[in-house]
């Protein structure tokens, strides 16, 4: 049975194609933009277009992500926290703890041996520390998105960001420039800064469960990951495609309802 | 038929028109006082001859006026109603009653007064300790209240006015009760949504009129046929002044029911009765200071365990009766009173076996979007 799973998240949109027994057949990661409805008809259909099938040959289509009410064509709308949760069960049984950073969200989920939510915690309704955060430091520092990771992991000073605010964050970044501070430096200040956030809303939960598993976009920077396994003391796990989390907790919800 | 659903229809239309009616009293001669929180004594203010009206804001409206007089340190509820005032929703008022409540309330207090230039304001000083010397004490400052009154109102305040002012508002917390009965059954006769919108109305309403409304209710909601869609996870809501519906239409619309509520303006209000076989003021002082179950209020015992058990061991028959599955807790952004209380709260009901969620919000329909995630997916862990 060929289900879907699709993910409409603030920044980009994941459509996942999914079979029992034989696992994730094919996906997309597209640009949400303004269209959200339509970004999520055109992923479906490239994410198709990789096991060679047809929109009817799906069974079942589950949608998730902030913009889950918007694919009109799913059968149903279950939110990113408990379809992360099914997800990183499917690819990581022993995880118990998964930090989740998105385009404005960070969500910590705790979560039992089925894949069950059990407690989790959100950023309120600042975005400060999530995926847009650092898009708009590296707009500001004028890199390259992909290549802020392995810079940061040359830097020689532990600068420290100390705005949580993004827009006074990025106008710190400008500040610690003119002073002539070195790039790797600074964005190795603001990768602590994340993690330093992100840890808050860890105790909120009352620490990690091991295993920890990190999911979303901003598990691809290497800058962050670090610096959060070094101030949580622990490994992440991460998947070769973190973004197509969601997507597939959806699409295995969807295969579950055969 | 018409006649079966002319209640319902009644609270609809003054929960949109919030303050209509004591609108038209005030045109046709009557005095109206206007009170924050649920510690100021009603029963007084009735018995006066005045109509009793408790302040709410709009959750729809952004503060834009009062930004100009009130910090944003100040919770957003007061900000919120301050606003409403400033910008001429309670244009009816003779006068007000603020009670020494939380800092908000206190520090604003002169901020009210000078910039609403009502022809009366009182400020009650209401004591946070519940022994019997603050009882005493509070028994005097009500007192104190009652002349203030009759000197603006130029009426005597009697004892038998304050005794069947008592009668009356203790009907009308009876009724409430009642309506609240009816949302035990699974599924409730009357759903979260509806509630919200009876428990809004009746504070805006005279007490006789709360009375026929609810009772009338009562009535009609008793009579509707339960249709049962499988087991929806009940839902109670903890926190202050939620007036608006928002929370319970996201709770029901993401699959769950709203079933009970620890807010101001519902089963806190409701609760507890003035006893009526006492000396009329003490019996008034008794029910605010010690059976309000406020976080203002600081009541000790010997151990840690047995004051935590005294002050929220009332959440728990709820959770009981109710039969609640899970627990939504809501402060506002800068309140103190309740901010302390979250850990102990979210502590006491998680032993308790109950998944709470905790969520700071902003007396704003702005942060609804964001919260229907983080709602949705209780609700989905609720029911897996």
């Amino acid at each position: 049975m060929l289900v879907a799973g699709i993910d409409i998240g603030s920044i980009t949109t994941e459509a996942l194609i999914f079979e029992k027994g034989k696992g994730i057949l094919g996906y997309t990661i597209m640009q949400t933009g303004a269209d959200s409805k339509k970004t999520a008809e055109l992923a479906l259909e490239k994410a198709l277009s990789f096991p060679s099938r047809e929109a009817s040959d799906l069974s079942y289509i589950i949608a998730t992500g902030c913009g889950r009410k918007r694919a009109v064509f799913a059968q149903q709308a279950i939110t990113e926290i408990t379809c992360i949760a099914k997800g990183v069960n499917f690819l990581f049984p022993n995880a118990r703890t998964i930090i989740d950073i998105g385009g404005q969200d960070t969500k910590v989920i705790r979560i039992d041996e089925k894949g069950r939510v059990t407690e989790f915690e959100m950023n309120d309704k600042c975005a400060a520390g999530t995926g847009r955060f650092i898009e708009v430091m590296a707009k500001a520092l004028n890199v390259d998105l992909d290549k802020i990771g392995d810079l940061s992991l040359k830097h020689k000073k532990e600068l420290t960001i100390s705005s949580i605010c993004t827009v006074f964050a990025e106008s710190e970044v400008i500040s610690l420039v003119s002073e002539g501070e070195e790039l790797e430096d600074i964005l190795y200040g603001i990768h602590k800064a994340i993690a330093d956030r992100t840890l808050g809303l860890i105790n909120r939960l009352g620490g990690i469960k091991n295993d920890v598993v990190m999911a979303g976009g901003v598990a691809k920077n290497i800058g962050v990951v670090k610096a959060l396994e070094k101030v949580l003391g622990t490994k992440l796990h991460i998947y070769v495609e973190p973004q197509i989390i969601g997507a597939l907790g959806a699409a295995i919800m969807a295969a579950e309802k055969e | 038929m018409n006649e079966e659903k002319s209640y319902s229809k009644r609270v609809e239309e003054e929960f949109k028109n919030y303050g209509k009616r004591v609108k038209e009293l005030k045109a046709s001669g009557k005095r109206v006082i206007g009170y924050l929180s649920p510690i100021v004594p009603v029963e007084i203010i009735t018995a006066s001859g005045a109509i009793p009206i408790r302040l709410k804001g709009d959750v729809y409206e952004a503060v834009t006026t009062a930004n100009g007089y009130m910090e944003t340190i100040v919770c957003p509820f007061v900000r919120n109603v301050f606003d409403s005032a400033l910008k001429g929703k309670y244009g009816f008022l003779d006068g007000l009653v603020m009670p020494h409540l939380c800092d908000s309330m206190d520090r604003t207090a002169d901020i009210w007064n000078y910039n609403l230039g009502l022809n009366y304001f009182h400020f009650l000083n209401v004591p946070h300790v519940t022994d019997e010397p603050s009882l005493d004490f509070f028994k005097e400052i009500l007192s104190i209240f009652i002349s203030s009154l009759e000197r603006f109102l130029e009426r005597e305040i009697r004892e038998e006015d304050l005794r069947m002012a008592i009668e009356v508002h203790n009907r009308n917390r009876g009724a409430m009760r009642k309506l609240y009965e009816l949302r035990k059954s699974e599924p409730p006769l009357i759903n979260g949504v509806e509630m919200m919108k009876v428990l809004v109305a009746t504070m805006g309403l005279p007490v006789g009129e709360s009375i026929s409304m609810v009772e009338g209710l009562i009535e009609e909601v008793s009579e509707r046929k339960l249709i049962s869609d499988g087991h929806k996870p009940r839902i109670m809501i903890i926190g202050d002044q939620i007036d608006y519906t928002s929370l319970s239409e996201t709770i029901e619309d993401g699959g769950g029911i709203h079933v009970m509520d620890d807010i101001s303006i519902g089963s806190k209000a409701y609760w507890a009765d003035v006893e009526v076989d006492k000396d009329p003021l003490y019996a008034i002082a008794e029910r605010y200071l010690r059976k309000l179950k406020l976080p203002t209020f600081v009541e000790s015992s010997d151990t840690y365990s047995e004051t935590v058990e005294k002050r929220f061991g009332y959440l728990k028959d709820f959770i009981e009766e109710f039969r609640v599955d899970g627990v939504i807790l809501v402060t506002f952004r800068y309140c103190d009173p309740y901010g302390f209380e979250v850990p102990l709260i979210k502590g006491y009901i998680e032993d308790l076996g109950i998944p709470v969620l905790y969520m700071e919000d902003e007396y704003s329909a702005s942060t609804i979007p964001r919260a229907k995630t983080r709602i949705e997916a209780f609700l989905e862990m609720l029911m897996e």
